[in-house]
């Protein structure tokens, strides 16, 4: 902070700061608003939506990217998407919906875009002090909020694999935010590496469009067709939740037959454990571009060669073009790693239910976890029970203190520890276990009235 | 709208979607130099358990809200006016609510009249309406949701209404005290009594909104 101690901060009094206007940022400033809490939102961009935006510089968007939860299970829980779109709407669609959202609630006067939050920094009376990163020739920006929101994505930092002789590689490698455009695919002999959404998406992408398409992909996952018995799949499953808990079991293991055998046939090793304990694989077309041939699998990579790739099982290939799709890493660089709970290098928060800094009453994050659905009305209950407990911690100290014990029970329940064998799964969390603990959270809050 | 209830919905199917008819007009469209655009007055919408719908609003209604400055829209919901019929009860009628709704540029003021005031109430379980007004409510839901973010409610009714054990049920729900309009609950289109009401519904929604 020495460089900016020669400019005094402005004082924002009761004001509540925003970092990103992507989904998350744009849910937060909606419902503090609404719990009458004077907003300022910072957006290091030009444009609002996040990465569904294919302006904002570092989208990871590729060519007909569309989204894999369905309408209903994906729209704002209080602002619902045209019920004349598609069960899947498009990545378009998307970013049309949350410019609506965000001119409906008369967002956009809040949002200052341009502005990179450089850092924040706890000050005296649990208020916090925040740096805008300076536009060049001006100096550094600083103001002070009584909390903060960070809304900043997770889906922004690549997480590279590195492979023996991979700096060597004579061949293109791309991460799969930088393929855009599925024309760089055409006539090439393309390798897709990484099992997540991205890299199933990316390969059916070159099923049709490359001379020939290689998946590596290191173990199984849950794949999941769009549709299950006649409904959007993520609908169907939610569906079982209305049912009796002893027959769900049963029920999910009758609609999820089909998908788990057409797996196995196409040599794909199917988790033990169901597909809500991580992020399932929701697309319909890709095990048919494997029994078709236009996608070969393949295991992990052992090694790149100078032209040649060769993956673990001993046989090579020569790609034109390789594509990582090996995920992200969520780093949050503009404030210290002890606040968010991290200790050592691992750029995964430790948060209170998922949300609140263990350090910091007035600092939370918005949107940081992988559900395995939609993500937005999950932020959008998180943002509300944020918004609900900076009220309440306002108004009323001793309740304040009573709600903070609680969210720390139950945080016990989500250790962080990893669910699944790989840390991606840092971030996953049991939608319907999240849920119930918000809705707790929320009851807690909203029971007693504040004085 | 509670958590609870919203997981109960997205579990539950969709009602069948239908072309909605809407009606509106926007303070320009009066072409009287005298009526400015209000940007902080917020837009309001309108429905009825008239089966004439969006079409009952034309008259009058549209014409004073767009006068004083606001966006003024009203919807046909499934079986009414120029809306195709289709299933679905109150649960369907109150989506088309709040699917129009949110078509409408800016957060807006639900106002339901008969039937509508029960579906605007239920949208209003939905959606964060700016302001909720229900005029002489009819097969108004016992326990209606708590209208989410807390919006101010109006709810105004027929003097000859006010006593009814259905108007004090729902000034209880909300705690609130009913205004009172001179004349009948369902002649409120058009005329004298008309104008009254109207006058009460946008002095309090100055006052508010
Ligand atoms: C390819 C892809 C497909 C997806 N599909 C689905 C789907 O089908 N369904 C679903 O529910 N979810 C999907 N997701 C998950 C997605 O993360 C969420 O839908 C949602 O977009 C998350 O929004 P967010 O606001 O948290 O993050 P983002 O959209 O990443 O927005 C973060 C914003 O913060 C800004 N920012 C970052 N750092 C700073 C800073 N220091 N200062 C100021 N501003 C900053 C960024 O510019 C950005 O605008 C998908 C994700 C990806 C990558
Ligand atoms: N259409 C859509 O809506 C859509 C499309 C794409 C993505 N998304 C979402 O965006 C998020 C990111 O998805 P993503 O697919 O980009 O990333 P991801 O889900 O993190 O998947 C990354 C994949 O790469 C593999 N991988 C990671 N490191 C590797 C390494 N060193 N060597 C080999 N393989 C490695 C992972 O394997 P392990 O599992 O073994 O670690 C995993 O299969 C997800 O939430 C996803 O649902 C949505």
């Amino acid at each position: 902070m020495q460089e900016y101690s020669s400019q005094a901060a402005y004082d924002r009094g009761e004001a509540v700061c925003v970092i990103g206007a992507g989904a998350s940022g744009l849910i937060a400033v909606k419902n503090l608003r609404e719990n009458g809490f004077e907003v300022d939102c910072y957006e290091r961009d030009t444009v609002l939506g996040g990465l569904w935006n294919p302006q904002n510089q570092h989208s990871p968007l590729y060519s007909n990217t569309h989204l894999v939860t369905s309408r209903s299970q994906t729209e704002i829980p209080d602002c619902p998407m045209p019920d004349d779109w598609p069960d899947y709407p498009s990545a378009a669609q998307m970013l049309t919906y949350l410019t609506a959202y965000a001119k409906h609630f008369g967002l956009p006067e809040h949002i200052w875009y341009g502005s990179e939050i450089s850092a924040i920094e706890p000050v005296e009376g649990s208020r916090f002090e925040v740096v805008v990163k300076p536009a060049a020739g001006n100096a550094a920006r600083r103001l002070r909020y009584a909390a903060v929101i960070i809304a900043t994505g997770h889906h922004w930092t690549p997480n590279l694999p590195s492979y023996p002789g991979q700096d060597q590689f004579k061949g293109t490698i791309l991460h799969s935010s930088q393929l855009k455009d599925a024309s760089r695919l055409r006539g090439k002999e393309v390798l897709v590496v990484g099992g997540g959404n991205s890299g199933v998406d990316i390969a059916c992408e070159a099923a049709v469009n490359a001379a020939g398409c290689v998946h590596s992909v290191r173990r199984g996952t849950w794949h999941l067709p769009k549709y299950l018995a006649g409904e959007p799949a993520d609908y169907a499953l939610n569906r079982l939740g209305a049912r009796p808990r002893f027959l769900r079991r049963f029920l999910a293991d009758r609609l999820l037959k089909g998908p788990k055998r057409l797996a196995t046939r196409m040599g794909i090793d199917v988790p033990e454990h169901g597909p809500t304990g991580e992020e399932p694989v929701r697309n319909g077309r890709y095990l048919e571009h494997v029994g078709d041939g236009s996608i070969r699998r393949r295991g992990e990579i052992a090694r790149f060669d100078g032209f040649d790739v060769s993956f673990a099982d001993g046989t090579e290939m020569r790609p034109d073009l390789v594509v990582l799709a090996t995920g992200y890493r969520p780093k949050i660089t503009c404030v210290a790693p002890k606040l968010l709970g991290i200790d050592g290098d691992s750029p995964f928060p430790k948060l209170l239910a998922r949300m609140f800094s263990p350090k910091h009453e007035t600092l939370a994050i918005a949107g940081l976890v992988e559900p395995g659905v939609g993500v937005l009305p999950i932020v959008h209950w998180q943002t509300h029970a944020i918004a609900h407990w900076l009220q309440v911690r306002k108004g009323d100290p001793d309740r304040a203190a009573n709600f903070r014990h609680q969210v720390v029970s139950e945080s016990a329940q989500y250790a962080v520890e990893p669910g699944g064998t790989s840390p991606r799964h840092q971030l996953a969390v049991d939608a319907e276990e999240y849920l119930a603990s918000l809705g707790r959270i929320i009851d807690t809050l909203e029971q007693e009235p504040a004085k | 709208m509670s958590l609870i209830s919203w997981a109960r919905r997205a579990r539950t199917p969709e009602p069948v979607p239908v072309v909605r008819e809407i009606a509106y007009l926007e303070p320009a469209d009066l072409f009287d130099s005298e009526i400015k655009d209000d940007p902080e007055a917020s837009p309001v919408l309108c429905c009825t358990g008239d089966p004439a719908g969006a079409a009952a609003f034309n008259a009058l209604w549209l014409k004073r809200f767009a006068a004083s400055g606001r966006y003024a829209g009203a919807v046909s919901v499934r079986g009414q006016g120029g809306t195709p019929a289709a299933e679905g009860g109150v649960e369907a009628r109150a989506h088309d609510l709040v699917q129009a709704v949110v078509t409408v540029p800016r957060q807006a003021v639900l106002i339901g009249h008969r039937e509508g005031a029960a579906w605007a109430a239920l949208a209003a379980g939905r959606y964060p309406a700016s302001a909720l007004v229900l005029v002489s409510p009819r097969q108004f839901p016992k326990q209606p949701p708590k209208p989410v973010g807390g919006p101010p409610v109006l709810l105004v009714v027929a003097e000859s209404e006010s006593q009814s054990k259905e108007v004090q049920a729902v000034a209880d729900a909300y705690g609130v005290a009913p205004l009172t309009f001179a004349g009948s609950p369902d002649d409120v289109f058009k005329g004298v009594a008309a104008e009254g009401l109207l006058d009460a519904i946008l002095s309090w929604l100055a006052g508010k909104h």
